[in-house]
């Protein structure tokens, strides 16, 4: 059967999900659930089907949902938990990840305070994935703007023990054993800033879903591409209005494409340039912005969670902004329409390819 | 015990509880017994009550009457509200 899309849409007051047509050209708008719990970020499994959301609701403490009927119907976790003695207590979720192909009740979760929790049933339970919580390092971990979060889970493509996390503000971190040891994974070639590897503020890790080891990383200040085998990580910004911003995506099969969504340093939105996605399609040497159909120079805002693709061909690409929008593009970025208005200050879109 | 706001929907719709405590601590155990959900919805993973909930004996803050501690007798209706808070 065709694929269709269903955009997983969360907003500061709950989760919508935009189911599309055949065409991704019409969209029905679903929700809220929840409102008006913040969802930080709600994801699809491909695996199985199953759904799941970060619901960080004041009443009652954050929380993760899963579904097992594309939405209909969700059903509360159990907490991820601190362990007895810890200095921490779970405060909310910032990422919800699937785990590898080979390992199919696995999910992974990134939270707040940082670390690390993994579910080997499915997202009914969680686990502290304890080695990399015992990182000498986290005492060197601080707050971001946004809190002290793990928000990137960036899976190898083809190793299943193999896999990286962000951290704000901690760097990034990665296992080739399945998360027995972990090694600090941000030095890096070019750019402009010399802090310590570990008081680098990752906004976003993605790593590419075919090809094993390929990583794209967007940084506070900074882009940076990383080939497999390669050992740092090279910075590349040419053709960015600034180096700031948190959205990032990847092109699914080609190799040397992704996309990104500048914002100031200071006010934290598209200003003075205006709201675009930059492409680069040579591993970041250059970028030129996409804007065919995005309100001109308009100064809007979109989140670490805020861009998506799907998987089709023409891959499709989804945005959502801090005024409610939520734009798409059908042809990888070179046209926009507006799919969805009026909605809460989106915080994060999920494209989910569905029967 | 009467339930309010959120709290009801994390009881899966339960309005009221009736059970026998000769505190707010035991209350809170009992209920919990009653509406396994609420569990991590009251308490943290190390014990703690959560932030932004009002308990209530009648028409009495329980942070007034000793918070756990607080000797309930027959009768007493205890309230879970969601604290009002933001804006």
């Amino acid at each position: 059967m065709a694929k269709k899309v269903a955009v997983l849409v969360g907003t500061k007051k709950g989760l919508y999900i935009l189911r599309g047509d055949a065409n991704r050209q019409k969209w029905e708008v679903e929700g809220p659930q929840w409102a008006p719990a913040p969802i930080h970020h709600a994801m699809y499994d491909p695996r199985d089907g199953s759904m799941y959301a970060a619901v960080n609701q004041t009443w009652g403490g954050s929380r993760i949902e899963h579904s097992r009927d594309m939405g209909k119907t969700w059903t509360t976790s159990s907490n991820p938990k601190f362990p007895e003695g810890s200095d921490r207590t779970f405060s909310q979720t910032w990422h919800i990840e699937p785990g590898h192909p080979s390992t199919p009740n696995v999910v992974w979760a990134g939270t707040e305070p940082a670390a690390l929790f993994k579910s080997e049933d499915r997202g009914e339970s969680w686990a502290i994935v304890q080695s990399l919580d015992d990182q000498p390092t986290r005492a060197k971990w601080v707050p971001g703007f946004g809190g002290m979060g793990l928000h990137s889970i960036a899976i190898d493509a083809k190793d299943p023990k193999r896999m990286s996390v962000g951290i704000s503000v901690g760097g990034v971190y990665t296992t080739t054993d399945g998360g027995t040891t972990w090694t600090q994974d941000n030095k890096k070639t070019g750019g402009d800033s010399e802090r310590p590897d570990v008081f680098y503020c990752i906004h976003k890790l993605l790593a590419h879903p075919e090809e094993s080891g390929l990583r794209f990383m967007r940084v506070h200040e900074e882009v940076y591409w990383r080939d497999p085998n390669e050992t740092t990580w090279r910075h590349s910004t040419a053709g960015l209005p600034s180096n700031f911003g948190f959205a990032a995506a990847m092109h699914p099969r080609d190799r040397r494409t992704a996309y990104v969504i500048p914002l100031d340093g200071m006010t934290r939105a598209a200003a003075p340039f205006g709201i675009g996605v930059y492409r680069t399609q040579d591993k970041g040497k250059s970028w030129q912005k996409l804007e065919k159909g995005l309100p001109q120079g308009a100064p809007l805002e979109t989140l670490r969670e805020g861009m998506h693709n799907d998987r089709l061909d023409p891959m499709g690409l989804y945005f959502g902004t801090a005024n409610g929008d939520v734009w798409a593009s059908r042809d990888e970025g070179e046209s926009w329409t507006r799919i969805a208005q009026y909605l809460p200050y989106v915080t994060s879109v999920h494209a989910a390819m569905v029967e | 015990m009467l339930l309010h706001g959120a709290f009801r929907g994390f009881a899966g719709g339960a309005r009221e509880v009736a059970l026998n405590a000769a505190n707010l601590g035991e209350a809170l155990e009992a209920l919990v017994h009653a509406h396994p959900s609420l569990a991590e919805r009251l308490r943290d993973e190390h014990g703690k009550l959560r932030p932004h909930m009002a308990l209530f004996v009648n028409e009495d803050d329980a942070r007034l009457l000793g918070w756990e501690d607080a000797p309930l007798k027959e009768g007493d209706i205890v309230h879970v509200i969601p604290a009002l808070s933001g804006g």
